[in-house]
């Protein structure tokens, strides 16, 4: 697994590759939990390289959106894969993120929030 | 675990042969580098097996949540443990055994997840035994002989 962060406004994209399991996904979620302890509150998740997603990247997912959601934050994801995308649908998932295709899609949607 | 063998067939069937019959027994330690190699081995065989990608995601990913609660919760020494994995592929079915000589676990007692609760009351546990029942057909447990023996069935659908 990779992670690169790049900041956009107010936006911090976090990128994800390869596997998020339960090998990797410990540092996935430390990095968001200390990204919100530290006050940050927009995520774009850019997860387009991402192939392989099992419910430990599920857990740290749901952590932070459950530590983001009092404090009016917001998490986005964007160009998930067959694969992930059946695995959101099958958890509910789909319901509790905002899904985009692709980057540009997500950063609008952020805009448009204001 | 004492099924026969099948023959694999894979390399004398006719090559019009969507999909041929055939099985895999791997057995490995409670060791996380190991089950990664187990989960290598297994795809490598549906591949050969020419099992749908989506079916192969789908067993990849509940052996994943399976061997992971293994490791995590059946083991409270530091000993070396065998696990043992099986799947069979058969024209339109795939069968896997998982045995394990950990404690006591029958994941269909766990509690099903709530999918369509909102964030605030979403649970964070309990996500990966919702997969392995959401993504196979068929699941039973078994304790025999101070085993746990999990027996999971997937349909294969053509061109999925």
């Amino acid at each position: 697994m990779q992670i690169r962060e790049e900041k956009e406004g107010d936006v911090l994209i976090v990128s994800v590759d390869d596997r998020l399991d339960s090998f990797t996904s410990d540092e996935f979620e430390n990095l968001l939990l200390q990204r919100i302890e530290s006050g940050q509150r927009f995520f774009l998740l850019d997860w387009t390289k991402l192939d392989y997603v099992n419910s430990a990247g599920l857990k740290a997912l749901l952590l932070a959106a459950k530590k983001l959601d009092p404090v009016k934050g917001q998490i986005i994801l964007c160009g998930l894969a067959t694969n992930v995308q059946m695995v959101f649908d099958l958890t509910g998932f789909h319901h509790l993120f905002t899904l985009k295709p692709d980057r540009a899609a997500a950063l609008e949607c952020f805009r448009e929030r204001g | 675990l004492n099924a026969p063998d099948f023959p694999c067939a894979c390399f004398a069937c006719a090559q019009n042969h969507a999909m041929h019959r055939g099985s895999i027994t791997i057995a490995c330690k409670n060791d996380p580098a190991e089950t990664e190699r187990l989960q290598q081995k297994i795809c490598r065989f549906c591949e050969l097996h020419e099992i749908p990608s989506r079916a192969i995601h789908a067993l990849d990913l509940a052996l994943d949540e399976l061997l992971t609660n293994i490791l995590h919760y059946a083991y409270s020494d530091k000993a070396t443990h065998e696990i043992t994995v099986r799947v069979e592929a058969e024209p339109e079915l795939l069968n896997a055994w998982i045995e394990d000589d950990g404690k006591a676990f029958n994941p269909l007692e766990i509690s099903p997840v709530d999918i369509t609760r909102p964030l605030a009351e979403r649970e964070v546990g309990g996500l990966g035994i919702h997969l392995v029942r959401s993504l196979m057909n068929r699941i039973d447990y078994e304790r025999a002989n101070g085993k746990n023996v999990l027996t999971l069935q997937k349909m294969l659908t053509r061109n999925k």
